[in-house]
């Protein structure tokens, strides 16, 4: 079988005394959506911090190709190819579309010396990556991103991550807050990132949202994978569900008969 | 988007409040006393003015990514201080203590810098604590007194920095080339160059920012450098132009100069910044302090109408800046 395009072995990140990840193993494949999921508290923020740079491991190795890999910072993780796309904290809203685009790789106008941003090929590369991740609307590239709305920002930081060739992008919450049409949409820049030969991860509360683009589930419960195998066209939300929460179907209906708890 | 019209975009500029503002401060002072116009008020507004707007326009760039320097009045008081202590004692030349001046005025902004981003201290405890510190040694070497001031008359550096020539009835000062200068330079680097997006970024989302591979502390400190050698070249500038060096000369700088960067239209709190706003708000206050004296009002009053100044233009800013998230 093919190497994965990322394979996370016997991952282990403790907070003090608490075991936030607990020899978990994960992997995603070539131009592959996963979708993670777990409960709160079930390890899946963490194990993404991990794959980022945002937090360092305890313990694991993590590989890319087969070529094992150190992050130590998320530009770090951004340089390997992986590229994580919060829901507000990926852009700048005050800078506009194109400037967002190009942060921190902003092409220069010769003479270099003078540290001239090229904004004509900014905007024209901006425009094009815009209909390419689906946004019909006729929205100027210099368009601030604080007018825009949840779901078009989340396509600005899709395109970012497109253009620059990360390998994998990974997608936290990218639904949250999001209108019908919007969530469509979000789901629809997802695919066409796959089309175009990226993997994702991608992580959502609304499994409904997340049965909808993924190739392949992967269900974590108290810091472990518990199953990594799971196809979307031939399971139900119900069975996942079951997966997430550890109960039969006869502990869930008590448990919703019962009314919410509390759980520490 | 695109079909807006000239007016509405020129409307929707954040440059345009204190645009409006500084033509109706012109028309009233103007209206009441025609002499607000005159070549002699004109040349005299423009000779302070420009030695503050050096401190602002540095400023600007601080303030919008995301810190602010309480440390450059004590900064204007304290170079032309020690400038002239080491010419007076016969140490360096004049050139020379300049150079030093400007020196220890770029280490103190690292320093600066270097509590902010490493210790993740606030930079107005920082500059706080610095303003305390340099306006402390200024008064402390000079025991409290003026220094005494060579005339600076025929030196070729005086003659670069604020020699003055006539342009039919105006007065004009070499400092105002600077100034213009310093504006169209530092106007380039916000908007133009790829520093200038690295500024606005780390204002605005330092963790987006970070996270890009924009090395935010680097482009702080080196804000903070600017900073501070600007405030220490607009100290000794005007030092040269009245021939004093006065330790306690620029107390209350820093705020007055913070209110000229905000009443332009720059975010207090990073992300966003204008050279040419900043350019109006420099003269906004300038035109307000000398108009008010012309048109008779005690100069005493002077804060009453700084202070309505800054909470109106804050006013509008707000509904601007609601106004263009809505969309509208």
């Amino acid at each position: 079988m093919a190497e994965p395009l990322i394979r996370m072995e016997n991952i282990r990140k403790s907070y003090g005394r608490v075991q936030a990840l607990v020899d978990a193993n994960f992997h995603v494949n070539e131009r592959e959506i996963v979708g993670l999921l777990g409960d709160n508290g079930a390890g899946k923020s963490t194990l993404i911090k991990v794959l980022s740079g945002a937090v360092p491991l305890t313990s694991g190795d993590i590989f890319i190709r087969g070529k094992k890999v150190t992050l130590r910072s998320t530009s770090d993780a951004i340089a390997h190819g992986i590229e994580t796309i919060y829901q507000d904290s990926a852009l700048v809203t005050q800078l506009s579309i194109a400037r967002n685009l190009f942060l921190g790789r902003e092409p220069i106008k010769p003479p270099r010396f003078l540290n001239r941003m090229d904004q004509e090929a900014m905007n024209s590369v901006a425009r094009d990556l815009l209909r390419q991740v689906g946004i019909t609307k006729n929205i100027p590239p210099t368009t601030p991103i604080g007018s825009l709305s949840g779901g078009e920002r989340q396509a600005v930081a899709i395109a970012r991550a497109m253009h620059f060739d990360s390998d994998l992008i990974i997608l936290d919450e990218p639904t949250n807050n999001l209108g019908v049409a919007e969530t469509q949409g979000v789901l629809s820049f997802v695919r066409s990132a796959r089309d175009s030969g990226h993997s994702c991860i991608f992580i959502a509360h609304n499994i409904h949202h997340v049965f909808q683009v993924v190739d392949r589930i992967v269900v974590m419960r108290r810091g472990k994978v518990v199953a990594d195998d799971i196809d979307p066209k031939k399971t139900t939300v119900a069975e996942v569900e079951r997966v997430i929460t550890g109960m039969s179907d006869k502990e869930i209906r008590d448990a919703i008969a019962d009314g919410p708890q509390q759980h520490g | 988007m695109e079909n807006r019209s000239f007016i509405q975009r020129l409307i929707g500029r954040s440059e345009f409040g204190p645009l409006v503002l500084l033509v109706i401060e012109l028309v009233v002072f103007w209206g009441i006393n025609p002499d607000f116009l005159s070549a002699q008020n004109i040349s005299n507004i423009l000779a302070f003015t420009v030695e503050l707007g050096l401190i602002a326009l540095a400023m600007t760039l601080l303030m919008t990514s995301g810190e602010f320097d309480l440390s450059v009045g004590s900064l204007f008081g304290f170079s032309p201080v020690l400038m002239w202590t080491l010419y007076n004692s016969g140490v360096t030349s004049l050139e020379v203590g300049l150079l030093i001046a400007l020196v220890v005025a770029a280490v103190i902004g690292l320093v600066n810098g270097w509590f902010v981003t490493q210790l993740k201290i606030p930079s107005f405890l920082v500059t706080l604590g610095m303003l305390l510190v340099v306006r402390g040694t200024a008064l402390f070497v000079t025991d409290g007194f003026p220094q005494r001031t060579w005339s600076a008359e025929g030196s070729w550096l005086a003659n670069i920095l604020v020699g003055d020539f006539y342009v039919g009835p105006f007065r004009i000062y070499a400092s105002l080339f600077w100034f213009i200068g310093a504006a169209i330079v530092l106007g380039y680097v916000l908007t133009q160059s790829r520093t200038g997006n690295w500024i606005q970024a780390a204002g605005g989302n330092p963790l987006a920012a970070r996270a890009r591979g924009v090395n935010v502390n680097r482009v702080k400190v080196g804000l903070f450098i600017l900073s501070a050698v600007m405030a220490s070249l607009a100290g000794v500038i005007s030092s040269l132009r009245t021939s004093a060096a006065n330790p306690n000369s620029g107390t209350g700088y820093e705020l007055e100069v913070i209110a000229m960067v905000v009443i332009g239209g720059t975010a207090l709190t990073g992300g966003r910044g204008t050279i040419i706003g900043t350019v109006l708000g420099i003269l906004i206050l300038r035109v307000m302090r000398n108009g008010i004296v012309l048109i008779g009002v005690p100069g005493l009053a002077y804060n009453i109408f700084i202070g309505a100044i800054i909470l109106g233009m804050m006013a509008l800013h707000s509904w601007l800046e609601r106004r263009h998230q809505a969309g509208t």
